[in-house]
């Protein structure tokens, strides 16, 4: 599956990104069904788990993607230009959400961390699995983003600085923050990482 | 030796992000110091929790939604090629386009040099000159709209509904001028733009005040809603006033509700801004929230992460009604970026108290060299600035 994700990222070359610029929906198709997993991740992780939001802001991506996509500059990295589209549209729908609580009181993975926690988990790698989700989605934002960015597209500190708008010492310092906090909140699953042998 | 410490670069050096100069500088330090060296096993630690992050399949049915919504729009029917120039062609008419292009952009260069003389300065259709009814209703609004006596004007848009500039509806833009109130209902939003410095957006059921703008300050007054500001200019440049104390701005963005009864709650999500009220300040980095009641001064301010434990004994203990009990729960739950709080708390407990939230923050965060307990407690300026520029780096990353 992973495999064929990559292989169908690398199919994305500069004909077919000029294909699309001129509208060609097969196109469009094809760059989709290359980015559509990872777009989605990175929403779903960023909306903690939140199936209904990260379809939703996938979907604006990949609409405001084909819609804008004539304004790409060829001397962009695509990457970079598609994953600032999806930084905005996270940071966009968060804000969203924000204006409609007043006072905004509580995180809103807190419960579902607890809840989650409290779950049986059968399999060790599954619960390592879950847990790194639960405790990715309860690192702040800014912290949450780079993570995502960096561990589901593997993109480097200055891509990551460009799609995020901010200097690759910024990214390096929030990844930092970010791994220390993951180290901390894991720490009761470090026997359950040494075994799991990944 | 120890001088330059690289726990800031331990996740670029894991990544192979450094060069290999910073690398071998890296790796050289790490081996005779042993605080680096603990850091640099937590993060790899939270490197290998974050390498077991795996990618989701997208649901099979996004791309017919997307095809659905694209259907939606003829605008961006995307199947036909289109030449890139097609846009700005107007039906084979160029020079009839050229110069209706031309045209309007006069017409617009007279109206905004119309409405950039003072005595122009008001703004909408028609405009109603001295239409601040309610502006005897608050003190910080004692003052008559300087529009018509020379007074400067911000740009004001709708957004949505109908906001209200005075007993003006504004359609479409206008000009908000010193001394009047642009309000908003629970079904309008409107955008102001701060001189040339950035924008103020006003959210529904909002009521705010113009209430100078000059070289020297940019100054509005919001009695009651939420605007958001993204501020691009030097510190201390724009502020805005509440019913609880000032914000003012230190290169940043953020978020400001005022409620009823005049508790303001500030949420700053990028760089900084100051919370003043009679001398006691408030320093509030992204990330973090400062709630402050009328008359108790500046709030201490937590970040938007902090437990809820957390946020309520903080709370009890910013409207003076917090027991020991509480301070014992904030600092049971403070983190090592939580020192934002506690440095704040320094300054505002006493004796025994201050002891404590001295303890936990050492225990946090080594204090730097030139900062001492006898420091702190007779709460020495100089300790307590060098204290948070050490401690910044927790708190903004």
């Amino acid at each position: 599956m992973e495999q064929r994700a990559v292989a169908s990222e690398r199919s994305i070359d500069e004909r077919v990104i000029e294909a699309c610029r001129r509208g060609d929906r097969e196109a469009f198709r094809l760059l989709f069904e290359a980015y559509k997993d990872k777009v989605y991740s990175i929403s779903l992780y960023y909306f903690q788990g939140d199936e209904a939001t990260a379809r939703d802001v996938a979907q604006q991506v990949f609409l405001k993607l084909i819609t804008k996509i004539e304004q790409f500059r060829r001397d962009a990295e695509f990457t970079t230009w598609l994953y600032r589209l999806v930084v905005n549209a996270c940071q966009d729908e968060r804000r969203r959400r924000r204006r409609f609580i007043f006072f905004g009181d509580g995180f809103e993975m807190s419960g579902r961390a607890s809840e989650k926690s409290s779950q049986e988990e059968h399999y060790a790698r599954v619960e390592l699995a879950e847990s790194v989700k639960v405790a990715i989605g309860e690192l702040r934002p800014k912290l949450r983003l780079p993570i995502l960015l960096r561990y589901i597209e593997g993109l480097s500190y200055e891509e990551m600085a460009l799609a995020l708008n901010c200097s690759k010492g910024t990214i390096a310092s929030r990844l930092n923050r970010g791994h220390k906090i993951l180290a901390g909140r894991l720490a009761h699953l470090r026997g359950t990482l040494a075994a799991s042998g990944r | 030796m120890f001088s330059q410490h690289i726990n800031k670069q331990l996740s670029a050096y894991c990544h192979g992000e450094l060069d290999e100069a910073e690398a071998r500088r890296v790796a050289e330090h790490l081996i005779g110091c042993q605080r680096c060296r603990r850091d640099f096993e937590e993060i790899k630690l939270g490197v290998r929790f974050a390498e077991q992050l795996t990618t989701d399949s997208a649901p099979a049915s996004m791309w017919t939604a997307i095809e659905a919504a694209l259907q939606e729009r003829p605008r961006t029917d995307t199947t036909r090629a289109k030449p890139a120039r097609r846009r700005f062609e107007f039906n084979g008419r160029p020079v009839a386009a050229a110069c209706a292009v031309l045209l309007v952009a006069l017409a617009v260069g007279a109206f905004w040099l119309y409405t950039r003389q003072p005595n122009n300065a008001v703004q909408i259709a028609g405009s109603d000159k001295r239409t601040n009814t309610a502006q005897s209703e608050v003190k910080p609004a004692l003052m008559k709209p300087q529009a018509s006596a020379g007074g400067s004007a911000w740009e004001v848009a709708r957004l949505e509904g109908s906001p209200m500039v005075g007993a003006t509806q504004l359609d479409g833009s206008g000009r908000l001028a010193v001394g009047q109130w642009l309000e908003t209902d629970n079904a309008s939003r409107a955008r102001i733009n701060v001189a040339n410095i950035g924008q103020v957006e006003i959210e529904p059921n909002s009521r705010v005040q113009l209430v100078e703008t000059n070289a020297q300050a940019h100054r509005l007054s919001l009695m009651r809603g939420r605007l958001e500001a993204t501020i691009s200019a030097p510190p201390r440049l724009f502020m805005v006033d509440t019913p609880s104390g000032v914000a003012v701005d230190l290169g940043c963005a953020y978020t400001l509700e005022v409620d009823d009864a005049g508790r303001s709650v500030l949420h700053v999500t990028a760089g900084w801004v100051a919370l003043e009220l009679k001398g006691r300040e408030s320093l509030v980095p992204a990330g973090a929230v400062c709630v402050t009641l009328p008359g108790a001064g500046p709030g201490t301010p937590y970040f938007d992460d902090a437990s809820p434990r957390f946020r309520r004994a903080l709370a009890r203990l910013d409207s003076h009604n917090g027991s020991a009990n509480d301070l014992s729960i904030i600092l049971r739950e403070a983190r090592e970026y939580d020192t934002l709080t506690l440095w704040h708390l320094l300054s505002r407990v006493e004796g025994a108290e201050r002891e404590r939230v001295y303890e936990r923050m050492a225990a946090l965060v080594t204090p730097p060299q030139g900062v001492n307990r006898e420091g702190i407690m007779r709460l020495d300026k100089g300790m307590l600035d060098l204290w948070q520029k050490d401690l910044e780096w927790a708190w903004f990353e």
